[in-house]
């Protein structure tokens, strides 16, 4: 190892700092771990987090003094990645074999780079796996999956539920947030009885599987089987021909907003200045609300229950370890220690959810957590394909197509079928 | 370029003596001009000549970044010519050619004949039309498309809100036709200043005295417009015939800004799909193809234009 004085010192006075801040560091600590020296060297860890965000400041300020206090030896290099070029950057990085040691990954990006080859699977490298993945909802653990093995440690989650107007909600007389389909149908028509112009009951982004999914599972569809291996039989069913039919129904009537369509606002934007009564948004909202729409009042629920149940999309990152890392050792230390409880309550306080079943009930995490935690338990993955980008574009074409009337449900989503069976035969 | 035959180096059956010399005293001679281009033609090889050499390479591979690469010879070309969305891609490019050139030129010598005459603050004119020239698209696109969005853009406002010339909103990005008009728009309002500053050069170079005597001899503003101004700006028209439209082949920011091909790649151009398939979806052999048949045809174009261009008109 070529860790010279000074770099050890700093480290050394770095953690050392990090311990006087993080008081609270070891009460959730699983007795006080074993200090490793004898891991070593460097490992450079490429995020999404932008240099000025709160995250980025928790993690080099408490996560990786937090890490270095285990690991004395080993210096964490966080390289921030914008979000938009960090799917290109690692391909090119992967095609020229320089990639960096482990990354923080959208979780719909895992299988497209398990199949390039470029990930390593840490079933392999973990000992005992199958108990140590017990720790994890099964959600955020099911998006490292990659023909049978794990291409990823889940870093943090997130989900979809209604945040709805309560302005809107009290006008219209609508006593609690609707928690099945028939009552969400009921509180369309409530706030829609108020014939306010300019003013619709829903609202959604579009008809992208991140956006459609929830209505389709909760309806009892879906896009695929639940091994992943065929589109047609589910996509094309009853219950996901109604989902979408239903849908339609909505935009016809006008209860929708024309956001699905494209090309204007953001249903958030909608929410906040009171044109729509409900949306379906994700953790990171309630942040963004409070600095731009400071007088706002919303409130959550879960996604409504159909006959399918309340199922909602899950989100998120997984912190992924690269094939080309020579120092996968202290690689993978440093991806168990994002995953470890107290890297994870420390991030939590940013308003990243963790992924960890035993902080479900922490009182440690934001007050708005637990509606999303709540519906983490049901949420499922988008398909773990590396076609996953043209799954996912064959799904919004075909829903688009419905919605705008230029296709029946039934047919658009025939095709859409058949073209997504082809897709997923080609990695079988 | 071809060199004229004075310039070629005489090569005798049997070499003079000094022959050799001479060469290479000429060799000395140009040294220092070699010495000065050469960082800018590695840069080009570098940067330029070999990612283009490659690109046409991997347009016959069915391309893998890490996984090693297949050939499949013109299996992508053949794709993209039976590929419904390449052609609705190109039909798009097409309109945008057919559209924002003639739109451009015109405007442009419009407002040059206007600049051209004696108006009070000539030069802020001149600056104002320019402005748009140098912004950047990735600005004005986005200024676009605030411009034209579909809720609370300030065009429907305008035309529904305040004047009721319409009942509904328009959905403008996303809407194909709707689309390929504000692109075309905006490729109009962000070239026309350019037209413009090539049309005044090209207006300012006839001469005063052929205006004169054109209207000694009675011919009125529309006449002299027709038979000495346009037959006297003809290489500049064509000039910018060319450039224009090798340019407007090549959109590519205001479309993948504004509408992304949204929907279903109703409003893709050519290099938008391109775009889309080789980084989007990591078909890269395929985006090349469809890049060098873009390629092929703008080169194929430009021939055609050049040979136009270059025939002498004489005055």
């Amino acid at each position: 190892m070529n860790l010279n004085r000074r770099s050890f010192l700093t480290t050394t006075a770095a953690s050392a700092a990090a311990l006087a801040l993080l008081p609270r560091a070891s009460v959730f600590a699983q007795g006080t771990p074993a200090v490793n020296e004898d891991l070593t060297g460097k490992v450079i860890y490429w995020s999404t987090y932008n240099t000025v965000s709160p995250e980025y400041q928790v993690l080099t300020e408490q996560v990786i003094p937090g890490f270095n206090a285990r690991y004395p030896n080993v210096e964490i290099d966080a390289q921030a990645i914008p979000d938009t070029d960090m799917r290109q950057k690692l391909l090119t990085a992967a095609a020229g074999g320089e990639t960096p040691d482990l990354a923080r990954m959208d979780i719909v990006q895992v299988p497209e780079f398990a199949e390039l080859g470029a990930l390593a699977a840490v079933d392999d490298l973990i000992p005992d796996f199958a108990a140590y993945a017990e720790r994890f909802y099964p959600g955020p653990l099911a998006t490292n999956t990659f023909q049978g093995k794990h291409y990823g440690i889940p870093l943090d989650t997130n989900t979809r539920v209604i945040f709805y107007n309560i302005a809107l909600f009290e006008e219209a007389g609508i006593a609690a947030p609707p928690t099945t389909f028939e009552e969400f149908q009921a509180a369309i028509d409530q706030i829609m009885a108020l014939g306010k112009d300019g003013v619709t009951a829903y609202s959604e982004g579009g008809t992208g599987a991140w956006n459609m999914l929830p209505w389709l599972w909760s309806n009892g569809g879906g896009i695929t089987n639940e091994d992943y291996t065929a589109a047609t039989g589910v996509l094309n069913g009853e219950a996901t021909v109604g989902a979408v039919e239903m849908i339609k129904g909505w935009l016809d009537k006008g209860v929708m907003s024309e956001t699905i369509l494209g090309g204007g606002l953001a249903t958030s934007q909608e929410l906040a200045e009171g044109s729509v009564a409900m949306i379906v948004d994700g953790p990171w909202m309630p942040a963004i609300f409070a600095a731009q729409y400071p007088d706002f009042e919303f409130g959550l629920s879960p996604f409504p229950a159909g006959p399918g149940g309340s199922i909602s999309v899950v989100g998120g990152e997984n912190t992924v370890l690269f094939e080309a890392s020579e120092n996968k050792e202290a690689a993978l230390a440093f991806a168990m220690y994002l995953a470890d409880p107290e890297s994870q309550l420390a991030m939590a306080a940013t308003g990243q959810m963790p992924v960890l079943t035993e902080l479900t009930s922490s009182t440690e995490v934001p007050d708005y957590f637990p509606t999303f935690l709540t519906q983490l338990e049901t949420a499922q993955p988008r398909t773990p394909s590396p076609a996953w980008p043209k799954i996912d574009e064959a799904v919004s074409d075909a829903i688009y197509q419905v919605v705008t009337g230029e296709l029946d449900a039934q047919t658009a989503l025939d095709d859409a079928a058949a073209a997504i069976d082809e897709l997923l035969a080609q990695y079988q | 370029m071809q060199l004229s035959n004075s310039q070629l180096p005489v090569t005798p059956a049997v070499a003079a003596p000094g022959a050799h010399r001479k060469k290479r005293s000429r060799f000395r001679q140009y040294l220092p001009a070699y010495l000065f281009i050469l960082p800018g033609t590695l840069l080009f090889l570098v940067w330029t000549l070999y990612p283009l050499l490659d690109a046409f390479r991997m347009s016959f591979y069915e391309w893998n970044l890490i996984k090693p690469s297949k050939f499949i010879g013109l299996d992508n070309y053949r794709r993209a010519l039976t590929d419904d969305v390449f052609w609705m891609a190109f039909r798009n490019t097409l309109y945008y050619v057919l559209i924002t050139v003639p739109g451009q030129m015109i405007l442009g010598l419009a407002i040059a004949l206007l600049l051209d005459g004696p108006l009070r603050a000539r030069a802020v004119y001149r600056t104002i039309y320019y402005i748009p020239v140098v912004t950047s698209w990735v600005v004005v696109s986005l200024i676009f498309t605030f411009l034209f969005n579909s809720q609370a853009g300030m065009v429907n406002w305008l035309l529904n809100d305040a004047l009721g010339l319409v009942d509904e909103n328009i959905r403008w990005l996303r809407d194909p036709t709707m689309a390929r008009i504000v692109i075309a728009i905006l490729g109009i309002w962000k070239g026309v200043g350019w037209t413009m500053v090539i049309f005044l050069a090209g207006l300012q170079s006839i001469p005063q005295s052929l205006h004169e005597a054109a209207a000694v001899d009675g011919a009125g503003p529309w006449q002299r417009m027709r038979d000495v101004t346009l037959p006297l700006i003809r290489n500049t028209t064509l000039f910018i015939m060319v450039i224009l439209t090798i340019g407007a082949f090549q959109v590519f920011i205001s479309v993948y800004v504004m509408t992304q091909g949204k929907p279903l790649h109703r409003t893709d151009v050519v290099l938008t799909y391109m775009y889309s398939n080789a980084f989007e979806f990591l078909d890269l052999g395929y985006g090349s193809a469809i890049a060098y048949l873009l390629a092929g045809l703008v080169f194929a174009l430009s021939i055609v234009q050049i040979r136009v261009l270059k025939r002498q008109v004489d005055y």
